[in-house]
Parts: structure tokens; C-alpha cells; sequence
């Protein structure tokens, strides 16, 4: 198939009607508006339906009450519009329904600013709302692996029942790039939705719910649904490791931050340095044990660097992985600014032996 | 001439029957029923009883069949609800509406293909008592879960179900922006003027005056203003729609509120547009009075502000078409 050049936004909107999903329910809010704006008028064409919803709150409960009914459905937002979806994230995790949320991060707290930031990880990958409950967080790095991680988000949701998020960066919403994809035309609907609530004729009756009230019932719903995540852990992890495999500094970075650490890398590797990025691509489940092999593949001394849009999130779970093995040094950049390569390559440069 | 039959593990010793039967053939009884509710008793004879059917109109806990002079069931306790007590408190009237709900879709053919929403709130457990396909939403969200559910399954009938405090206060805003939008769904809100489940706070509908435990020296309307009439506001929008208020009250008014309701759904059926139905109903634990005391308070503190009837239906051309 040929390639197009399209806007990120738009891109992730094609994706989702070539992944299947023809109902989106969303908000506006930079820098994500392009989403809804490019679906309003791609949706009608394959039959779906597009609804500009009052809030994010009520979006992403319009998600809840289609996914509820048994079909591929989607909301994209921007930070402060994720946080409002908080409350639906963790009602939609509860009752095990299947949807993608996109976060086209911007830059933070509050009303922050409306540029590229990563400055949700927290949010994203310890839960948004209230529970023990979790969401697979996929991170693409480029438009094309955006559209690409659309039909994958849609397929984990369906098939662990549960909310996958897109986690992205304005960056990747705003930029235009040569994108292929990989299907014609509208993608399959949902799959073995026997769970569905779609009038009981002929069946039983069936309820999405998440009150239970009896604390046993409870706990039992929760071990279900921590194995349920566990599983995800040990067959999702998804992460690239790029660069020498014995590296003197490994850089450890996703999404525009690892793009951007890459072209870092590239210099110095022409210089004849040794040094590799680790991108985790799903940032929950996080790759910890894919991480710690590549640190434990590094010679001794050699350092590990953190580099991420906040003022450091993803670092605790670097550090997780390396289990004070290794001492993790960090470069960030918050309120819209991004670390330059020139900025990485420095950093990397005084980490060199 | 007929008789009725009162389930007693059913009653709840409401007395709601016994104030509705119009030849005061039920009474209060004083033996307990495995529950620990004092359950009523018929006294009268077959000779005595009209078969009116007005005592199980009446019963919020589907405790009552009527039968007539052949024997012959009058009143048939919808298949619409399951056999589940509702854990609803003695004479509050969920119940009643909740079987008006099922009995309208039952009559309608619409149970296989319905879809209902519970709120959060007294009657966050409706999904235990409707005999269909049920949605539990957040506390407020109700009709954007229904508006998600409707727009995935159009041919489906899509309701929610929610009380004072998740539709008028927390869900203000997704209520009225899925009536704006004409969602052709239907909403059955429930006005007891109080938050019951948490134990009796201020609602949005709570009267001027009234006792709540945060409003423990009477609603201040000038602290917190005046209640909320839903019906009437939603009534100023210009998209097509039914909007009508009804009350559970008493038997009358729940014979009226039933039409509206299947008004509502026969609204909906037909694709026409967004149907609204609020019932006046009792909380008789967290007004502090009983069943009865709290049937005459709707009738003459809360009918008067909130009046009954339909505020608004679609235009003729609308219904024809």
C-alpha cells in the first residue's frame, strides 16, 4: 500500500476506522481537536457515528454505555480532558469493557500549556481514577507506529476486555509524516461480545455493573482482574532496543523523547561512541525485565540515562528495573519544552567514560 | 365481588394498601414475617371486595394479587421484574414505579430489547429488580451511558433510571445536554426532594423549609435557593420532546403516572424524540414520617411546587410522521 502524508491526528483517526471502530464520542481540546474533527466527517462515510459530547466527563461515559452495548469504541483527549475521564476510565476497567482512549499529552499541571509534554506518565500507568484497577498504555515514538498501535490497542482491549491507551504527545498529534496503512476500509466490528448487553431475547439477562457490595465478592473481583493484569505483564510487553548492544551509556526513553534521543545516539555512534536506547513501547506493562537485561549487558560503571518531557516520571520505573544496580542519571524538560539532540547528545557525552 | 392475596413475605407493613382500598378491607397487621415486617391482612369477604385492584397499584413490594368473582387473576404481577425483594425502606414508592416501568415495556413487547441504566442512589440496585438487560452507571452519567448504549444499538429501547441527587444535582449536565440533543432515549426520574441512600442530605429538589440532615434548620432558599423543577426546565428547550411529571403517591396518581410512562416509551418506539417522565415519590424513613404521613406531604407540599401533568410533547407533524 502506498504511503500518505497525513497529520498524526488525522492518521490515529483513519487508524481507528481501518481497526474497526466506528463510534467515537469526544470533546475538544488541543492539541488532540483534529481527531474529532477529521472523524466527524470520516465517520459518516463508513456508516458510524461521531458525537461531540458536553464534557470529557460524559464522553468517555458514552464510551462506557457503547462499549457496554458491544461495539469498537473510542474517545480521544488532552490531559486536563484525561483527567476529567478519570471517573469513566476506572468504571470502564471495573466492568471489563473493551475501548481506546487517546491522551495527545500537553504540557501540565492545571491548565499547563497546549505543547508536547510527557508529563502524564503517572496518570497514565498507576491509574487515573479510583481503585485497583489498570489500563495497557501503548506509547508510539512516529505517526506511522501511532496508526499502527491503533489496531493493536483495539485488539487488547478486545481481547482482555479493558481499556488500552494511546499515549502520545502532541508532538505526534501535530506533526505530518508519510504514513502507510496496512488495511483498507473499515475494519472488523467487535468480536465475541457475549457479554453484551444488547435486549435479552432469547438469553438470559445480562448486567454491566462494579458495585459489590459484600467485601469477599469484592476481593475475589479484584484478584480476578490483578490476574487478569498480570497476565497482560508477561504476554504484551512490547519495547525496541536500539543501538550497541554493549553500551557504555544506555538512554532510556519513549515516545518523541526516544524519537529525538535516537537522532542523539545516531551522532555519537558515527563518532564511534557505544551508546543504545531502550524505548519501552508498551508503559504499561512496563518492559523491566527486558530493561534489566540490557543494563546488565553494559560494562561495569558503564551509566544509564533517563530522558523524558516531565521532570521525571518514567525514571522510578527505570530504577525499578534496575534494582539499585545501576545509578540513573536524568535530562528532562517540562511546560512544552523539549530537550534538543544536541541537548541529549551532551548529557551523553559527560556520562561517557 | 373478588378477593386478593397478600404474599406476606413480601409485605413490609407500609399500609399503603390499606389507605388505597376504598371499602378499607386491609389492615394492619401484628404478627411478623420472617423479614420482621408486620405484614397487613385482608379481613374482608369475597362479597365485600370489588376486585378494584387499587391495594396492589398501590404495593411497592409486588406483595399483592387480585383475583375477581370467577376467580380469575385481575392483577398479574409483571414478568418484567425479578422475584427479588427490593431492599427499598417500608412505603417508599421505587418500588411502585419500577413496576410501572416493567409492566408498560411488558405490555409494549419491549423486554427483549430493552436496555436500562440504574443511577447511583436509593435505587442504585435496580439492575437487581428489572428482569432485562441492565447498565449500573456512575453517580450522574446515567443518560451519557444511555446516549453511548443508544447510538451503538438504535433499534434497542434505551431507559435510565435515576433519582433527585444523580439526575438534578451530580448529573445536571449530562441530563441536559442528551435532552438537548433529542437522544431518543427515555429517562424516569424519581423526585423524593432528599438524598436517600446516603441518609437523608439536601437535594436540588429538597422544599423550601425542609429538614435534611444538612439543612438540620429547614432549607434556606436563600443560601441555597430555590429547588430545582427539572420538568419545567427542560420543557424551555427547543428540541422536540415529552416532558411530563406524574406521582406515586397514591393510586390515582400512579394509575396517571403509568400512562405517562408508556406515553414516554411509545415515544420512543417510534423514534421520535427524547422522553422524560419525573415522578413525585416518597422517602418516608429520611422525611422522619410514615408511609401515609409522607403520601399526604407529596400531596401538599411537593404536588404544589412540582404540578403534575405533561409540560411538553412533540409537535402533531412530529407524531404523525
Amino acid at each position: 500500500m502506498s504511503k500518505v502524508l497525513m497529520k498524526g491526528n488525522e492518521a490515529l483517526g483513519e487508524a481507528a476506522i481501518r481497526a474497526g471502530c466506528v463510534h467515537f464520542f469526544g470533546y475538544p481540546i488541543t492539541p488532540q481537536t483534529e481527531i474529532p474533527e477529521y472523524l466527524c466527517k470520516r465517520l459518516p462515510e463508513v456508516g458510524g457515528v461521531f458525537l461531540q459530547a458536553e464534557s470529557e466527563v460524559a464522553a468517555i461515559h458514552m464510551v462506557y454505555g457503547a462499549a457496554g452495548a458491544g461495539v469498537k469504541c473510542m474517545t480521544s483527549s488532552s490531559s486536563p480532558g484525561i483527567s476529567l475521564m478519570a471517573e469513566g476510565m476506572s468504571y470502564l476497567a471495573a466492568c471489563e469493557l473493551p475501548c481506546v482512549v487517546i491522551n495527545m499529552m500537553r504540557a501540565g499541571p492545571g491548565l499547563g500549556g497546549i505543547l508536547p509534554a510527557q508529563s502524564d506518565y503517572f496518570q497514565a500507568t498507576r491509574g487515573h481514577g479510583h481503585g485497583d484497577y489498570q489500563c495497557i498504555v501503548l506509547a508510539p515514538a512516529s505517526v506511522q507506529e501511532a496508526v499502527d498501535l491503533m489496531t493493536l490497542a483495539f485488539d487488547l482491549a478486545e481481547k482482555y476486555r479493558n481499556p488500552v491507551m494511546v499515549c502520545a504527545d502532541g508532538m505526534i498529534g501535530q506533526m505530518m509524516e508519510p504514513v502507510e496503512f496496512r488495511s483498507e476500509g473499515r475494519g472488523p466490528p467487535m468480536a465475541g461480545n457475549d457479554w453484551a448487553l444488547t435486549g435479552c431475547e432469547g438469553r438470559p439477562r445480562r448486567i454491566v455493573n462494579s458495585l459489590h457490595l459484600a467485601p469477599e465478592q469484592n476481593f475475589a473481583y479484584n484478584v480476578r482482574l490483578k490476574e487478569k493484569y498480570d497476565r497482560a505483564a508477561r504476554e504484551e510487553v512490547r519495547f525496541e532496543l536500539y543501538g550497541d548492544g554493549r553500551p557504555d551509556v544506555l538512554v532510556v526513553a519513549f515516545g518523541t523523547m526516544a524519537r529525538i534521543s535516537k537522532s542523539a545516539i545516531d551522532d555519537l555512534r558515527r563518532e564511534g561512541r557505544r551508546v543504545a536506547l531502550f524505548r519501552p513501547i508498551t508503559l504499561n506493562p512496563w518492559p523491566y525485565a527486558q530493561c534489566r537485561a540490557a543494563m546488565d549487558a553494559m560494562p561495569e560503571g558503564a551509566k544509564v540515562l533517563d530522558v523524558e518531557m516531565s521532570m521525571g516520571q518514567m525514571i522510578y520505573d527505570v530504577k525499578l528495573a534496575a534494582e539499585g544496580t545501576r545509578t540513573i542519571e536524568f535530562l528532562g524538560k517540562a511546560g512544552g519544552l523539549v530537550p534538543s539532540p544536541d541537548e541529549v547528545a551532551a548529557r551523553i557525552r559527560a556520562l561517557l567514560p | 365481588m373478588g378477593h386478593i392475596a397478600i404474599e406476606q413475605v413480601r409485605c413490609k407493613g407500609c399500609g399503603r394498601c390499606v389507605v388505597a382500598c376504598p371499602k378499607n378491607l386491609i389492615e394492619y397487621g401484628t404478627e411478623l414475617n420472617e423479614r420482621g415486617y408486620a405484614y397487613v391482612i385482608f379481613k374482608g369477604s369475597p362479597e365485600q371486595c370489588g376486585g378494584c385492584t387499587l391495594c396492589a397499584v398501590s404495593c411497592p413490594d409486588q406483595g399483592i394479587e387480585v383475583y375477581n368473582s370467577r376467580d380469575r387473576k385481575v392483577f398479574v404481577n409483571t414478568t418484567g421484574l425479578t422475584e427479588v425483594m427490593t431492599h427499598y425502606c417500608p412505603g417508599c414508592t421505587h418500588g411502585v414505579v419500577h413496576r410501572l416501568v416493567a409492566e408498560v415495556l411488558e405490555e409494549m413487547g419491549l423486554l427483549g430489547r430493552t436496555i436500562g441504566i440504574a443511577p447511583v442512589g436509593c435505587s442504585v440496585l435496580a439492575y437487581e429488580y428489572f428482569n432485562f438487560d441492565m447498565f449500573e452507571a456512575a453517580h450522574g452519567r446515567a443518560p451519557a451511558v444511555a446516549t453511548g448504549a443508544k447510538r451503538a444499538r438504535p433499534d434497542r429501547i434505551v431507559f435510565t433510571y435515576q433519582g433527585d441527587g444523580d439526575l438534578a444535582s451530580i448529573g445536571g449536565n449530562e441530563i441536559l445536554h442528551a435532552a438537548n440533543r433529542g437522544e431518543k432515549i427515555t429517562v424516569i426520574f424519581l423526585n423524593n426532594a432528599i438524598y436517600g441512600m446516603t441518609g437523608g442530605q439536601m437535594a436540588p429538589t429538597t422544599m423550601p423549609g425542609q429538614k435534611t440532615t444538612t439543612t438540620p434548620f429547614g432549607r434556606d432558599t436563600a443560601d441555597t435557593g430555590q429547588p430545582l423543577r427539572v420538568a419545567e426546565m427542560l420543557a424551555t428547550l427547543a428540541t422536540p420532546a415529552f416532558i411530563a411529571r406524574g406521582t406515586s403517591h397514591d393510586a390515582k396518581g400512579t394509575l396517571k403516572t403509568r400512562k405517562l410512562i408508556k406515553e414516554a416509551f411509545e415515544h420512543q418506539a417510534a423514534n421520535r424524540c427524547f422522553s422524560f417522565v419525573e415522578v413525585l415519590s416518597t422517602c418516608p424513613t429520611n422525611w422522619g414520617l410514615s408511609p401515609n404521613e409522607a403520601s399526604d406531604w407529596v400531596e401538599e407540599t411537593m404536588i404544589p411546587y412540582y404540578p403534575l401533568g405533561i409540560l411538553k410533547r412533540p409537535a402533531p407533524e412530529a407524531v404523525k410522521a
